[in-house]
């Protein structure tokens, strides 16, 4: 085996080391609410009694039925994951000094960046399933069974998305001096910009402009076109948008990571808080 | 005089009893002035509810049923207050414990119970940002009409359910300390208090069992007591329930705190461990 070859090959194994086990460590030590104590309250309580209170709100005002909030909630709460996970496994390499020691090494930075969104990812995804199953199980939601692996693609390609957006939000942690406020606030205006508890058409039109630029947006519509008893062929043209969104964000996302690696490394300011 | 015994005339004394409002009040203005410098509180008592606000009042419009825009103006005003409760006073011990300042302020001679409730009162009166916020909002962007039935009623009933919720924030922050985890606690406590307390979704609406909880929690006395002074009715019988409330909850946090007090001097975890 020649030289090249060979350093290529370790080349290739290194890249999926940081991607998967690094991406894990990361996820081990960056994620607050890693523990049962946090994880349960947070990650699967409040995004059950969100659903519950989003349903019971559209009874109150008589919007839509109970499946629009369920489908709608149950597939933003993935952004729990996507969008606070996300932020917490890049902004707080910053927050516990972390980061210079981190962007010393040569380790490849797309492996670097994107194995960080794949415990986030699986986390978003395990909150999503759970909020349906809770749905199934109280408040009588039934999709016919045919609809269910393609509602979770949908729920997959959303999560991934909202991952993206996050990964987008981290970067700019790097930098900013208080991303968890951005981030908090990203959140709850998803509620009311991505059509999750208002139909869309009843958005202003500067607001539905910029909810299609946002992720969960169009993964809802297809969730809830499914659920409904639509085919995959309806469906599909939202799924595809969804995913554009999110490649877009976290193709973003790169490039602010890269950008704000060279301005820290020109002035040294990575772990400046 | 013995270490013992300068340590019992120490945790004895206290101001005289004249001096205790104004320990109180001056933890509450200090607390007052703390909170909003805060970016969290700002989005929690003034961002979020707006959000929340909007997505009331948008479903109200896009709905079927006729409650009027100030009925969810009021309601989403309230959730602020709770929320600035819940994440404010639910972890108000246990902060003071995490920044090493539990140990003065049980050593100093002033109650810790009059210490706390200074901060906690502080906290839900700044929650009153999140009234007007609403109010104003509800009226500049949906049109919301904010005619009083009964203003001074109204005045009166905000401030007592202001002082119910600092009280009742006493008893959070001394039982959340036994949590280790109190803000994940705080995150599974939103919605679920949101939804019993009646704020934006009628009590008819929810099942018979969640009543019970519904009575023994502040915002519902507060809410009622808010919407009757606002659209019409009584609004002193439940006035007077959230007086009765507040006393209960004040006797509930004396009690919590010295026992808290008790347990930290002899477990020696004053500090942060």
């Amino acid at each position: 085996m020649s030289a090249a070859s060979l350093s290529r090959r370790q080349g290739s194994g290194n890249f999926w080391r940081v991607f998967f086990i690094g991406g894990l460590i990361s996820y081990r030590a960056l994620f607050y609410w890693i523990t049962p104590w946090q994880y349960i309250p947070t990650m699967l309580a409040a995004p059950l009694f969100q659903i519950l209170f989003f349903v019971y709100l559209g009874r109150a005002t008589g919007v839509g039925s109970s499946t629009f909030f369920v489908v709608g909630n149950s597939i933003q709460i993935c952004s729990m994951s996507g969008i606070y996970g996300m932020t917490m496994a890049l902004a707080n390499e910053r927050q516990f000094q972390t980061l210079s020691p981190i962007l010393a090494t040569p380790a490849n930075r797309i492996a670097l960046f994107l194995g960080r969104g794949l415990p986030v990812l699986a986390a978003g995804l395990q909150t999503s399933a759970f909020g349906f199953l809770v749905s199934a199980l109280i408040l009588n939601f039934r999709p016919a069974p045919s609809a269910l692996p393609e509602l979770a693609l949908t729920v997959l390609i959303t999560t991934a998305s909202c991952t993206g957006f996050g990964m987008a939000l981290g970067s700019i942690g790097l930098r900013a001096r208080d991303i968890w406020l951005t981030a908090n606030i990203a959140y709850f205006a998803m509620l009311l910009l991505c059509g999750v508890e208002v139909p869309l058409h009843q958005l202003p039109g500067a607001l539905r402009v910029v909810s299609n630029l946002l992720p969960l947006t169009h993964g809802i519509a297809a969730g809830r076109l499914l659920a409904s008893g639509h085919h995959l062929g309806a469906a599909w043209p939202y799924i595809l948008e969804e995913f554009v969104v999110g490649a877009a964000w976290a193709t973003l996302a790169f490039l602010l990571f890269s950008y704000f690696e060279r301005q820290g490394r020109r002035t040294g300011s990575f772990d400046r808080l | 005089m013995s270490a013992a015994r300068l340590n019992r005339h120490l945790y004895r004394a206290g101001p005289a009893a004249l001096g205790w409002p104004r320990q109180v009040g001056m933890g509450w203005w200090y607390q007052l002035k703390m909170q909003a410098q805060s970016g969290f509180v700002v989005m929690v008592s003034l961002v979020q509810p707006l959000i929340f606000a909007s997505i009331a009042m948008a479903d109200q419009q896009a709905g079927n049923r006729t409650l009027p825009l100030l009925y969810y103006a009021l309601g989403a005003g309230i959730m602020g207050i709770w929320s600035t409760v819940v994440f404010g006073c639910g972890g108000a011990l246990s902060w003071q414990r995490h920044q090493g300042m539990l140990e003065p302020l049980v050593m100093a001679p002033a109650p810790l119970v009059l210490v706390l409730l200074g901060i906690t009162l502080g906290t839900a009166t700044v929650g009153l940002y999140s009234m007007g916020a609403t109010l104003l909002w509800g009226w500049l962007i949906f049109g919301a009409h904010l005619h009083l039935v009964d203003p001074v009623a109204f005045v009166i009933a905000a401030l007592v359910m202001v002082v119910a919720l600092g009280l009742l924030g006493l008893v959070l922050g001394a039982s959340f300390v036994l949590y280790r985890n109190a803000n994940s606690l705080s995150n599974a406590l939103e919605y679920p208090v949101w939804l019993i307390c009646g704020l934006v979704v009628p009590l008819s609406l929810l099942p018979g069992w969640t009543h019970y909880l519904a009575y023994v929690l502040a915002p519902t006395w507060g809410i009622k007591a808010m919407r009757a002074a606002a659209l019409g009715g009584d609004p002193w019988v439940p006035v007077l329930w959230c007086v009765v409330a507040s006393l209960i909850y004040l006797g509930l946090g004396v009690v919590l705190v010295s026992n808290v007090e008790r347990l930290a001097r002899v477990h020696a975890t004053l500090t942060f461990q």
